[in-house]
C-alpha cells in the first residue's frame, strides 16, 4: 500500500485551497481522534511533518523538508466557554480572531496578540508569540491552563485543568508554548480570560520611553519607527488621571500598528532596559516596532547585514535575534535562531519521549532538534 | 569512603549534620508526613550542591532538596531514606532595577525580598501565608501563590529563569533576563517540579511596582453563600481585585480569639477583598466592591483606615493555620481548585463530608480563584484520628474533581496528594508526566517518590525508544 492510500481517508478536500505551500500529502484531521491517528501513521512509516494552522509563523526555525502537513483548519471548535469563570477550551484551529471576537461579546478577552492575521491559537501557543499586551497581563504562556497534546507517536494526554490555579503534576500547558510541536501537536487548549476594561484609550507621545517612566502600569508602550503609542486600560477616571500627565494626542480604543514588513523578518529580544539601546543598534534602514519595558522588537529588512553583529551583541545581553521569515537561501546562511541555549541534552531526553520517532517538526528548535 | 566522609570533604564537617536528633528534625515538613534522613547536609554555591549530588549517586543514595520546610503536601519529607539538602544558606541576592529582577539564592526568605526592594517601590508579588518564612526556592518548586496572586499570578509568572543542578551533577540555566528564551521552555517545568526536575540554585526572579494606593475591606454576611456571591459578582462585574479572600464563622472566630485582627465573629463568614493600583481605579474598584456586597446582603463592612489597619487584618488572614493550634494540635488540609461557579455547591458539600466523618472542619480559601483550603484540626496521637481525617479529605478532593476542579492550587502534591493523582489523570497523562520526570532524571535520584504514584510510566503506551544515537 503505497503512504498516499494509507492517509488517503483524511486527505480533505478543503485542504487543497487554503494558501498552503508544496507536499505531496496534506491531511486535515476532523477530531482530534483522527490526529492521534494520523501521528501513530506517521511514526510508524517515519514521516516527516509538518503542522498548519494559519501559516503564520512557519518561518521561524530550522526549515524541513517535509514528507507530510498536517492542517488543523477542522480542529476550530468551541468546546467550553465559562464567561464567569473567565475560562475558555477550544480546538488548536480555531482562529485567534474569531475567538477574540466572539469573548468581546461578553467584555472579555483571551490577550493573545492584536493583529493575529490567520494565526490560530495552536500556532501562535506553539510558536510561543505573544501579543503587546504581554507588558500588563504576561506573555501568551500566563494564558495556558490546561493543554491536550497529541504526542509525535499518536497518544493523546491533557496536562494542568480547567482552573484559573492549578499546581496539580508538572506544568506541560507552559511547556508547550514555544515548543513548536517538538513533544506533539497542541488539539485543544483552556486559556485564562481577563475582563475587558472599560475604558480604552491610545496615546500617541512624543517620547516613549518617558511615557514608561510616566504611566503605572500601562498596558503596552509600543515604538514604531520612532512614533510611540501608549495602550492605557481600566476605569475611566483611572484613564483619564493617566492621559493627563501623558501629554499626547488620545483616541478612544486600542488602535494597534501594522507590524513592520520586509524581505527579512527578525524577532530581537533583550532585558527590558537594554531595549532603547538595541533600537539604536539596529542597522540602518531596518524598520522596527518596539514593546518598551518589554524588550521584543520586531524589525524587517531589505537583507541581513549587519544581522550578524546585532546578534552577537543581542546574546551577549542575554538575549536573541531570530529569524522570523526571509528568502530560503538566508536559512543556509546564517542560523535561525542563533547560539543554541543550554540544557540542550534535557530537551533532546525529552523530545525523544514524546516523540521517539521524530515525526513533527524535526529540526525546528535551535540546535537543530 | 561512607557516604558522610565523603559529604564532610565536600562541605567540612559544621555543614554535615547527621546527629539522630538533627536528621529527626529534618524528616518532616508542616505537614503531616515524616520520612527517615540519612544525612543532612548546608551547600552555600551551585558548585557544592552540584559536588553533593554527585557523590550521593555514586552512593545510591535519594536526595531530598528542601528550604524552609513550611510545605504542607509532605514535599520536604523524604519518602524513602534520603540525603536531605537544605538550600537555607543560599541566601544571595543581586538587584537589578532597570530590569525589575532580582537574581536570589533559594534560601531567600519570601518577604525579606519585598522588604528590600520596598523603598525603591518594588516587591515580589508571590505572598504565601507563610512568607515571612518560607523560601524563595520553595516558592519555586512548588510555584507558590498567596492571596494577591489573584491579579498578579503565581510564582511561575515571575520566573525569567532558573539554574539547576541536574540528576548528573551538571549546573544548567534555564531561562534568561529577555523574553521568550530560545528552545524549549524547561524553565517553566522546573518551577512546581517538587524538587523531582532538579535542584534550583539560582533564580531570576521579576519584581511588581507597589501599588501607588491600597483599599482593603472587610465585610462579615448571615450565609457562605453571600460571601461567595460577592466575591464572584465583583470578578464577574470586570475587576480583578487584588485579592479576595474568605473565611468561614469557625475560622474567623479561630483567629479573632488568636490575633484580635476585628473580624466580626457573628458572621457566618469574612470576606477581606483588596483593590490596589492607580488612585483613580481603588477608588472606583472600592465603591463597586461594596456595591456588590450590598447587593448580596452584606452585614457588616469596613474599609481599613490605615496602613496599620491593614496589616492587623492581613495578619489575621495569614495567621489562619496557626491559629488552628488552639483548637487541636494538628491540622490536616488539601488545597483544591474549582471553578468559581461552584464555590457555593462544593462547600456545602464539603461541610456535609465533615459532619458525617465527625470531624473538625474549619475554612478559609482564596475565593477570586477559587482555591479552597478545607481544613481538619485533629490530634494525630490518638489512634484511627488520622486514617478519619484520610478518609474525609479524600472525599473532598473526590467532590472537588467531579466540580471540575485541581488537587492543588498552591501547596503541591507531594506526598499527601500523590494517589489521588488517578481521580484527574488517566494513564495516559501520568504516563506523559512520568516521561518528562525521566528525560530529566532517569534513576529517580531527586525527591523519589513524589507527585506521580507508583506505576505512572507505563511501557506499554507509545513506542519504544530508539536506542543509540539519534539526530
Amino acid at each position: 500500500m503505497t503512504i498516499a492510500a494509507v492517509f488517503a481517508s483524511y486527505v480533505r478536500p478543503a485542504v487543497a485551497d487554503s494558501g498552503l505551500p508544496e507536499c505531496d500529502l496534506m491531511v486535515a484531521p476532523q477530531t482530534i481522534d483522527e490526529l492521534e491517528h494520523i501521528l501513530d501513521l506517521a511514526s510508524e512509516h517515519q514521516l516527516k511533518a509538518v503542522i498548519w494552522g494559519g501559516g503564520t509563523h512557519q518561518g521561524i526555525g530550522g526549515r524541513i523538508d517535509p514528507d507530510l502537513l498536517i492542517a488543523t483548519s477542522q480542529l476550530n471548535r468551541l468546546i467550553d466557554w465559562q464567561p464567569e469563570d473567565f475560562t475558555v477550551t477550544v480546538e488548536a484551529g480555531m482562529r485567534v480572531s474569531d475567538l477574540e471576537e466572539m469573548l468581546a461579546d461578553r467584555g472579555q478577552m483571551a490577550v493573545l496578540p492584536e493583529l493575529p492575521g490567520a494565526a490560530t491559537i495552536g500556532g501562535v501557543m506553539a510558536a510561543g508569540v505573544s501579543g503587546w499586551r504581554r507588558a500588563r497581563y504576561g506573555p501568551t504562556r500566563d494564558r495556558v491552563l490546561e493543554v491536550d497534546l497529541v504526542t509525535g507517536d499518536g497518544r493523546r494526554v491533557r496536562a494542568g485543568g480547567r482552573v484559573v490555579k492549578n499546581v496539580t503534576g508538572f506544568d506541560l500547558p507552559r511547556l508547550a508554548v514555544g515548543s513548536y510541536g517538538s513533544l506533539g501537536v497542541i488539539a485543544q487548549a483552556c486559556l485564562k480570560l481577563w475582563p475587558e476594561p472599560s475604558t480604552k484609550v491610545t496615546v500617541s507621545v512624543a517620547d516613549g520611553d518617558r511615557a514608561l517612566a510616566t504611566a503605572y502600569r500601562p498596558t503596552a508602550v509600543v515604538e514604531s519607527d520612532g512614533v510611540a503609542k501608549v495602550y492605557l486600560g481600566g476605569t475611566e477616571a483611572e484613564v483619564d488621571g493617566q492621559v493627563e500627565a501623558l501629554d499626547g494626542t488620545v483616541v478612544p480604543g486600542w488602535s494597534w500598528e501594522p507590524e513592520p514588513t520586509g524581505v527579512v523578518g527578525w524577532s530581537l529580544r533583550v532585558p527590558p532596559a537594554s531595549t532603547r539601546s538595541a533600537i539604536e543598534r539596529l542597522p540602518s534602514g531596518w524598520r522596527y516596532q518596539a514593546g518598551l519595558g518589554v524588550g521584543e522588537i520586531k524589525a524587517a529588512s531589505v537583507d541581513a547585514e549587519g544581522a550578524a553583529e546585532l546578534r552577537a551583541w543581542a546574546e551577549s545581553q542575554g538575549g536573541a535575534l531570530v529569524i522570523v521569515s526571509g528568502p530560503a537561501g538566508l536559512y543556509s546562511d546564517m542560523d535561525p535562531w542563533g547560539t543554541p541555549p543550554p540544557g540542550l541534552d534535557l530537551q533532546r531526553e525529552l523530545i525523544r519521549r514524546f516523540d521517539p520517532c521524530r515525526v513533527v517538526n524535526p529540526g525546528r528548535l535551535p540546535g537543530g532538534i | 569512603m561512607t557516604l558522610i566522609g565523603d559529604l564532610v570533604e565536600i562541605l567540612g564537617p559544621d555543614r554535615v549534620l547527621s546527629e539522630p536528633l538533627e536528621r529527626y528534625l529534618y524528616g518532616t515538613d508542616g505537614g503531616v508526613a515524616r520520612g527517615e534522613v540519612i544525612v543532612v547536609v548546608l551547600p552555600e554555591t551551585a558548585s557544592e550542591v552540584s559536588d553533593v549530588v554527585i557523590a550521593a549517586k555514586r552512593h545510591g543514595s535519594p536526595i531530598v532538596p528542601r528550604g524552609a520546610g513550611t510545605g504542607l503536601a509532605g514535599g520536604a519529607a523524604p519518602a524513602v531514606p534520603s540525603v536531605v539538602v537544605s538550600l537555607t544558606n543560599m541566601k544571595n541576592i543581586e538587584i537589578d532595577l532597570g530590569n525589575r529582577t532580582a537574581w536570589v539564592g533559594p534560601g531567600v526568605i519570601n518577604l525579606d525580598l519585598s522588604k528590600l526592594t520596598r523603598s525603591s517601590g518594588f516587591h515580589f508579588a508571590p505572598d504565601p501565608s507563610s512568607q515571612s518564612a518560607c523560601t524563595i526556592g520553595g516558592n519555586v518548586a512548588n510555584n507558590s501563590g498567596g492571596p494577591h496572586c489573584l491579579a498578579e499570578g503565581t510564582t511561575t509568572s515571575h520566573v525569567l529563569a532558573v539554574e539547576i543542578v541536574t540528576a548528573d551533577g551538571e549546573i544548567v540555566l534555564l531561562g534568561g533576563p529577555a523574553p521568550d528564551p530560545i528552545g524549549l521552555d524547561l524553565r517553566s517545568v522546573v518551577v512546581g517540579s517538587e524538587g523531582l526536575l532538579g535542584i534550583i540554585t539560582r533564580t531570576l526572579v521579576k519584581l511588581t511596582p507597589n501599588p501607588l494606593d491600597v483599599r482593603t475591606i472587610l465585610a462579615g454576611f448571615a450565609t457562605m453563600e453571600d460571601a461567595v456571591a460577592t466575591s464572584s459578582g465583583i470578578v464577574a462585574r470586570g475587576v480583578v481585585p487584588a485579592a479576595l479572600e474568605i473565611m468561614d464563622q469557625k475560622m474567623t472566630r479561630a483567629v479573632e480569639n488568636f490575633v484580635g485582627a476585628g473580624f466580626p465573629t457573628d458572621a457566618a463568614a469574612i470576606l477581606l477583598a483588596e483593590v490596589a493600583g492607580h488612585p483613580a481605579a481603588v477608588e472606583a474598584e472600592a465603591r463597586l466592591v461594596e456595591q456588590v456586597a450590598n447587593e448580596n446582603h452584606v452585614t457588616s463592612l469596613r474599609v481599613a483606615a490605615d496602613g496599620v489597619e491593614r496589616a492587623k487584618l492581613w495578619l489575621g488572614r495569614k495567621s489562619a493555620f496557626g491559629a488552628v493550634a488552639q483548637l487541636a494540635p494538628d491540622y490536616y488540609l488539601h488545597d483544591t481548585v474549582v471553578p468559581r461557579t461552584q464555590l457555593v455547591a462544593t462547600m456545602q458539600k464539603i461541610y456535609e463530608i465533615a459532619e458525617r466523618h465527625d470531624v473538625l472542619m474549619l475554612n478559609v480559601f482564596h475565593a477570586g480563584d477559587g482555591n479552597l483550603h478545607p481544613l481538619v484540626a485533629f490530634d494525630a496521637s490518638v489512634e484511627g484520628q488520622l486514617d478519619i481525617v484520610h478518609a474525609a479529605m479524600e472525599e473532598v478532593a473526590r467532590v472537588c474533581i467531579e466540580a471540575g476542579g485541581a488537587l492543588s492550587g498552591e501547596h503541591g502534591i507531594g506526598l499527601e496528594k500523590r494517589d489521588l493523582m488517578p481521580l484527574l489523570y488517566n494513564e495516559a497523562d501520568l504516563d506523559a508526566q512520568a516521561r518528562l520526570r525521566e528525560a530529566f532524571d532517569p534513576d529517580g535520584l531527586f525527591n523519589p517518590q513524589k507527585v506521580l504514584p507508583a506505576g505512572s510510566r507505563c511501557a506499554d503506551l507509545g513506542r519504544p525508544l530508539p536506542t543509540g544515537a539519534w539526530l
